[in-house]
């Protein structure tokens, strides 16, 4: 992984001229998760494909997003958290002695379901990473804030005000604003933990916009709970229950002809 | 026989697609009872029941528009997936298909109030096969849907290209007698015209048995050569 912060180079695998993407691009590998005694993810094995969208569906406590925050290693923030089993990026294990988490983070970058932006202005928003990473070439930095923007199909809206708050963006401009922010990194890969949950229709639509849009740059894996978002945003589906990847198909196969009765009780609503 | 799926947790929706299921099969009864009118009034040379056929057709038509308007509405409202979107599908289709044999229906009432006002044809009995073959079909179509009896549907394919060869073989015998009985070439075009509706009937109870198949299994067996007899 590359742990330059400021480099104007896209990182492996966030390159549009890649000729093939990877089909393993994130790939988890005999995978158990546990939260001290209580075992939260059983065996998963899954191959998530380069520069497409993979929709994490489930009910609540499926351990979608235990999953998902294992791909950044957020979750070894918590206390008592173990892991068995290995997640590959690109072909390289994130636990890898000589990954830096930090520079992990930049790599795989992440938006949560409630859009929390810095209590700073737009612009700090966007280069408060390379900030951090020392970097203080103003081109270096205006060139970041402009790129992460239009990516985030926000530029348009807020050129005439980046030294206004952040805080005083609609919902669904914040929302764009922390996809911004998200990728200001370049990252290779960008999770999506429910990003449009708190949003009305129009920021939603925008924000699915945006995702159809990003995909051609990174590897996407969004969780949501809204199965019509998963049909219209994602390539392919991942159905999560107990702990267990039930089934793993095209997004089209999962909700029109899904293989295990499990996803078809709970894609139709026969759950439980 | 394909099991049906367990409750819906919303009820709402589970009423909905009871309802639209209860219409269509509705509909298939009442054009189920149409064809035994129209074989009536066509065998029969009896012009009431022709004109029963033909005047029961509105409320097949009303049912046609009703199923339309819960299929949209069921989209609309619970956003169908999987087995339940290929139901909601297949109903609606069912429905155009099930309108559509309603109307040949008429058109065979129409041509048997026709024929009562020529000279009798004893050449009309050899329809009856036709007619039961056909008939059959669209029992069996409906038969398959609502029992959701794949094996069933599967099989109409094969029963229709037997039905296409009966109509072929038949306007090829009534073509020949023709020429030698000039004064009854009007009636004989009745016939061959039947026939061909007959035909088409069996054309529309094979696309009933096609989304059949679509809404137990997902396979799209339309436009295949295969046939299961």
């Amino acid at each position: 992984m590359d742990q330059s912060p400021t480099q104007s180079a896209p990182r492996p695998g966030a390159m549009t001229d890649q000729p093939r993407p990877r089909a393993d691009f994130l790939k988890v590998v005999d995978f158990n998760f546990y939260y001290g005694k209580k075992q939260a993810l059983f065996d998963i094995n899954i191959e998530i494909p380069e520069r497409q969208v993979t929709a994490f569906i489930g009910p609540s406590g499926c351990g979608k997003s235990t999953l998902l925050r294992n791909f950044n290693r957020m979750n070894e923030l918590i206390e008592g958290v173990r892991h068995e089993g290995d997640i590959l990026l690109n072909g390289r294990s994130i636990y890898d002695r000589q990954v830096e988490v930090i520079a992990l983070r930049r790599s795989i970058g992440m938006v949560f379901q409630k859009s929390n932006p810095f209590p700073k202005s737009i612009y700090e928003n966007i280069v408060y990473s390379l900030r951090i990473a020392g970097v203080r070439n103003r081109s270096v930095l205006d060139e970041t804030v402009e790129r992460s923007l239009r990516g985030a199909a926000l530029w348009d809206e807020v050129k005439d005000r980046l030294h206004d708050s952040a805080l005083g963006l609609s919902g669904g401009q914040m929302q764009r604003l922390c996809i911004a922010r998200a990728i200001a990194n370049r990252p290779a890969v960008l999770l999506m933990d429910e990003p449009c949950s708190a949003l009305d229709p129009i920021a939603t639509a925008k924000v699915e916009d945006l995702i159809h849009e990003l995909k051609r740059e990174f590897t996407i894996v969004i969780v949501t709970h809204n199965m019509q978002q998963a049909a219209r945003c994602s390539d392919r589906t991942a159905f999560f229950y107990l702990g267990r990847l039930i089934e793993f198909d095209e997004t089209q196969k999962i909700f029109s002809n899904p293989r295990e009765k499990q996803t078809e009780d709970y894609i139709t609503g026969r759950f439980g | 026989m394909d099991q049906t799926p367990p409750t819906h947790i919303l009820s709402n929706f589970e009423e909905a697609l009871r309802a639209l299921r209860n219409d269509v099969l509705m509909m298939a009864s009442l054009t189920e009872r149409n064809l035994e009118h129209t074989r009536k009034g066509l065998f029969g040379r009896d012009e009431h029941w022709c004109n029963t056929v033909i005047a029961d057709d509105e409320e097949i038509d009303s049912l046609e528009m009703r199923v339309d308007r819960e299929g949209i509405n069921i989209m609309l409202r619970f956003h169908p997936l999987a087995s339940d979107m290929r139901n909601v599908i297949s109903t609606m289709k069912m429905s155009v298909n099930l309108e559509r044999i309603a109307d040949q229906a008429v058109n065979i009432a129409r041509r048997g109030r026709k024929l009562i006002g020529r000279p009798e044809v004893t050449e009309l009995f050899e329809l009856q096969p036709l007619f039961s073959a056909a008939e059959l079909m669209v029992k069996d179509a409906v038969r398959a849907f609502a029992n959701r009896d794949i094996e069933l549907a599967r099989g109409l394919k094969a029963r229709d290209r037997q039905l296409d060869e009966m109509n072929r073989t038949f306007a090829e015998k009534m073509t020949n007698l023709m020429g030698g009985n000039v004064g009854l070439i009007p009636a004989y075009m009745d016939l061959i015209f039947i026939a061909r509706f007959l035909e088409r009937i069996g054309d529309q109870a094979t696309n009933i048995g096609e989304d059949t198949v679509y809404a137990i299994s997902a396979e799209d067996t339309r436009h295949t050569l295969r046939v299961d007899s």
